[in-house]
């Protein structure tokens, strides 16, 4: 048994460094000055620490006329990420509720079309949303970005939770049905104090997606409205120039604090024995 | 719908339901049209209201890349997923051992997700570039022998995307696993154990088999993740060397907004989406004939 | 979310509901104004254009730049997102072929009044006046140029094998690369991205032959493309290719300067940018020698690359005196100055001093090639910088030459055939 332990322990530890090995490159990079990664390579360790790349990032870095950083955009992206994550996942339970436990006439049709929205590819949108926009007069605003992340991610959100939900008692629900429970009790009652391990996996995965998303990002918000990654692709994509490497290190650092925190504190809803727990 | 002979609350759950399920499928159906539409006009820069027939799919259907792309999209799905699959539940069973700092491992395998996209392809692509990358560490550490050089090998560049690509999409499949182990009732677990099964067989008897529902989550979300591979590939080979590695979401991407043609990109989304039909509409077939069958023995 | 998602409906089942875009900030009447899309925000490219907004400012305009950061296909998404939602940036960047294509689905501003009170026509080189000016009109003005045929020569490779001047041929080229694979260097410097793998094939061919490449790149003359100088420069690529460095994929070039700057590597083919690159990593001029990339016929010639702005019409006045003052702006002198001293360029008019010290003399030397090769009628447009051709045009020739450059089982002879088969397919 205490060897199974060991193994375990040694499986997950290797397996979590060959997953860091690029962040390695990623960190030791934000560390070294522009000059040392173009004479001595991409790959390297820093010689002496270079904590200005951070600073640069998060303050001082221009995009064009606005020198002030980082920080604007990872506000935007902020305001744009946190309602879109919430209201898709709180349609994408209901729904998944709605699909799995009450069963209506033709719910696996809706269910099947709703699951097809997840395949549609970004640039066969782009330009549907374009027209979209335009004709709800949402284009070049926050609420169109929402909108569009909303509307997309229900599909996710909804194949989750549904998925999720397939997995809980019958015998739950008919009880609570003898109760006299109807529709949005049993959802709040029972429903929701189940879900938790899937809805932070439906949190982490829109929060990630619309955070990390550049093509819209960029296409539907301008100039300082829009979010982090056009700041990050501005610092990453040159055609002719070569980026600087480190401060783009430092910058994507930072960018994806605010994810990892949703990864680090969604951990303690990833517990067991809830069912269990309800059933008694 | 029949709301105006229904109370109050009743009427509010169906609102909260259709509401959002009809937008939900206004913008499946009525996006695909209009892609399909789109096919069958002389597009270019803008969209336009005229009728090619099926010009645009013959013209793309003519096209290197077209036809490098999808079957390129064949191989890297099935890697892909095979790959992603196994990881992502081997981590996810791994995490569900109680470690101690659990909380860590799993940000650790989930952090590729969080980290932008185009960053890390580019990063990858020096690991895997035998000049600069992990090649050169281990060659330089003395095992003078030793190759990595997939990604400047025209017939295996496709498998350094295989790579990046469960790097990257492994940890979300292990959260969608771990939901589902942690939902499995505890007393069934135990159950198991007292009858003497060993943890394999717990696993393979009594977990696997009721958290199914998750494996069709995870297998729905790698496959469009891998349909969608978009921004790592073209860091990562830029569809090199050469074009051996291009996929269609690179093709349509490029029809419809470097050449400026999306009568033509949208020819190819429209078979992007056909390759789709063809692995769905079995699998549905599948399931309902797997249903009919259960029904009858029961 | 109940009354978004009814009008969603609406707007998705395709009923054309025309709403007014939310109503723009109320600004100072009458004060020239630009609204400008652009992918330059990082770099060089940033810190140029932020100067041209100043100085635009100092006239006395109201500047406006809503960068694109990324590729150039995502600074064209908002465009096109621009102008089907009815509100066209006053000034946008655009370059090439491209600039006639995207001018017929938007109507331009007209700036032959401006053009011919600057006297510019006289100072421009032809090639360009007729990609801006595509029907009759001058409807877009080129803001900087880049020489695409240039050669950087490794300082200590050149010393390691006794080079001391620049191959002025392709056989002198070919000279100095075999002396180099001898003495273990990797004669070619190279990254791996598709334009870097374009561009070399267009550089070999405008130095075996300007005229040929006008015909066979410009003009797509299918005789010429299946004649003996574009074969010629598909032997002179593959010469190039199986010099390179293998272990390249997609990685930029810069990626690989160290190694050129250590004399590992020996010649880089690219264009003026590259000092910058330099520049930052800290090497001198003294680490590269530099000059126009060989020429068979022994006359300067220049293959050309230009950004440029494009205006789009707008019924405010405000737009319009902002349009009149930003391109008298950008024809000046001192503003070319300016933009080319910031990035490293050339500045457009071929009638400039740059003996200021803001310019280097590899600027120096390749402007004044500019005005000689015009002189020559040797001046012609990149393909890898889509500057000959319309975009899908360009994107079908540069896929089948990177086939041939990454794939050295391609003959010459195959190579020009696929080629010739690309252009048919897309003619």
């Amino acid at each position: 048994m205490r060897s199974t332990r060991i193994a375990v322990y040694g499986l997950v530890t290797l397996l979590a460094c060959i997953y860091l090995m690029p962040l390695l490159v990623v960190v030791l990079n934000s560390l070294r000055s522009t000059p040392d990664i173009f004479r001595n390579g991409m790959i390297g360790l820093p010689h002496g620490l270079e904590f200005s790349n951070f600073t640069e990032a998060w303050s001082g870095l221009c995009i064009a006329e606005h020198c002030t950083g980082i920080r604007g955009y990872m506000f935007n992206s902020m305001m744009m990420t946190l309602p879109a994550t919430v209201i898709s996942t709180f349609f994408g339970a209901l729904l998944g509720y709605a699909i799995s436990l009450w069963r209506f006439r033709g719910d696996m049709w809706v269910f099947g079309i709703i699951t097809l929205g997840v395949f549609l590819p970004e640039q066969m949108k782009l330009v549907p949303w374009v027209l979209v926009l335009r004709d709800l007069g949402l284009y070049n605003t926050v609420a169109g970005l929402v909108l569009i992340h909303v509307i997309q991610g229900l599909s996710f959100t909804t194949l989750f939770c549904r998925n999720y939900y397939v997995g809980i008692p019958q015998e739950l629900m008919k009880a609570a049905k003898i109760d006299g429970a109807g529709f949005f009790r049993i959802f709040w009652r029972i429903v929701l104090p189940l879900s938790p391990p899937i809805l932070i996996v439906t949190v982490i995965w829109q929060f990630t997606g619309i955070w990390n998303e550049y093509l819209y990002g960029v296409t539907f918000a301008s100039g300082d409205h829009q979010p982090v990654t056009a700041a990050l692709i501005a610092l990453a994509v040159t055609v002719s120039e070569a980026p600087k490497y480190g401060v783009q290190s430092a910058a994507v650092l930072i960018a994806a604090a605010p994810t990892l925190f949703v990864y680090l504190a969604g951990g303690k809803y990833f517990m067991r024995g809830l069912t269990a727990g309800a059933v008694k | 719908m029949k709301a105006a002979r229904r109370s109050p609350g009743e009427v509010l759950p169906l609102l909260a339901i259709w509401v959002p399920v009809l937008v939900s499928i206004l913008y499946v159906v009525g996006f695909t049209l209009y892609t399909v539409w789109i096919a069958f006009t002389p597009s270019t820069l803008l969209p336009e209201y005229g009728w090619v027939g099926l010009k645009n799919y013959v013209a793309i259907l003519h096209t290197r890349n077209w036809n490098i792309a999808a079957a390129n999209i064949v191989v890297y799905s099935v890697c892909f997923l095979a790959l992603t699959t196994f990881l992502g539940l081997l981590l996810a069973v791994l995490l569900d051992q109680k470690l101690r700092g659990e909380n860590v491992f799993r940000t650790i395998f989930l952090y590729p997700l969080a980290v932008s996209f185009v960053v890390t392809g580019v990063v990858w692509g020096w690991l895997l570039n035998p000049g600069i990358g992990i090649q050169k560490v281990v060659v330089g550490l003395g095992w003078t022998d030793f190759r990595f050089d997939w990604l400047v090998d025209r017939d295996r560049a496709l498998y350094c995307i295989v790579l990046a690509g469960a790097w990257q999409a492994s940890g979300f499949a292990m959260a969608l696993f771990l939901a589902g182990l942690r939902s499995v009732d505890a007393d069934l677990m135990k159950a198991a154990q007292i009858d003497g099964a060993g943890p394999l067989r717990t696993y393979r008897r009594v977990v696997l088999p009721t958290i199914w529902p998750i494996f069709i989550a995870v297998f729905v979300i790698l496959l469009q993740f891998a349909i969608k591979t978009f921004d790592l590939a073209v860091a990562l080979t830029g569809g090199g060397p050469g074009i051996s590695t291009v996929l269609p979401s690179m093709v349509v991407y490029d029809f419809m907004f470097q050449r400026g043609l999306l009568g033509r990109g949208s020819a190819a989304a429209v078979l992007q989406l056909l390759m789709l039909v063809a692995v769905l509409v079995p699998y549905g077939v599948f399931r309902r004939w797997q249903t009919l069958k259960a029904a009858r023995n029961a | 979310m109940n009354p978004i998602s009814r009008r969603s409906l609406l707007a998705a089942s395709g009923a054309a509901v025309i709403s007014q875009s939310a109503p723009r900030l109320a600004r100072a009447a009458g004060k020239p104004r630009v609204t400008v899309i652009t992918q330059w925000s990082a770099g060089s490219d940033g810190a140029a254009i932020t100067a041209l907004g100043e100085l635009f400012t100092k006239a006395g305009g109201d500047w406006q730049h809503n960068p694109v950061p990324g590729f150039t296909t995502d600074m064209m998404n908002k465009l096109r997102a621009q102008i089907l939602s009815g509100d066209p940036p006053a000034v946008s960047q655009l370059k090439g072929p491209e600039i006639a294509a995207w001018s017929k689905i938007a109507p331009t501003v007209n700036l032959d009044a401006d053009v011919a009170a600057a006297g510019y026509e006289k100072v421009v080189a032809p090639e360009l006046i007729k990609l801006h000016k595509p029907f009759g009109h001058w409807i877009s003005l080129p803001l900087q140029v880049y020489r695409i045929n240039s050669i950087w020569i490794s300082k200590k490779a050149a010393d390691k094998v006794g080079v001391t001047a620049l191959p002025k041929t392709w056989a002198e080229y070919n000279a100095i690369g075999e002396k180099m694979a001898k003495a273990g260097i990797q004669p070619v410097a190279n990254g791996g991205t598709k334009w870097d793998n374009g561009m070399i094939w267009e550089i070999a061919l405008s130095g075996i032959s300007p005229a040929a490449y006008r015909k066979a790149v410009m003009e797509l003359d299918a005789a010429t493309l299946k004649g003996p100088e574009v074969l010629a420069a598909f032997e002179q690529t593959r010469k190039m290719s199986l010099w390179m460095d293998p272990n390249t994929a997609s990685q930029h070039y810069s990626t690989f300067i160290p190694k050129f700057m250590k004399g590992d590597a020996g010649m880089l083919l690219m264009g003026g940018w590259v000092q910058g690159v330099y520049k930052k990593a800290g090497y001198q001029y003294s680490d590269y020698m530099t000059g126009p990339a060989p020429q068979d016929n022994g006359k300067p010639a220049f293959d050309l690359n230009a950004d440029a702005f494009i205006f789009w019409q707008r019924k405010e006045p405000e737009f319009t005196a902002g349009q009149h003052l930003l391109a008298k702006l950008v024809m000046e002198k001192d503003t070319q100055k300016m933009y080319s001293g910031i990035t490293g360029s050339l500045p457009v008019r071929t009638d400039m001093d740059l003996s200021d010290p803001t310019f280097s003399d590899a600027q120096r030397e390749a402007s004044a090639s500019l005005a000689a090769a015009v002189k020559a009628d040797q001046s012609v447009l990149s393909l890898a910088h889509n500057m000959a051709q319309p975009n899908q045009i360009t994107a079908a020739m540069i896929d089948s030459l990177v086939e041939f450059v990454t794939d050295h089982s391609i003959s010459p002879k195959k190579g020009q055939e696929r080629l010739a088969e690309a252009v048919d397919n897309v003619r």
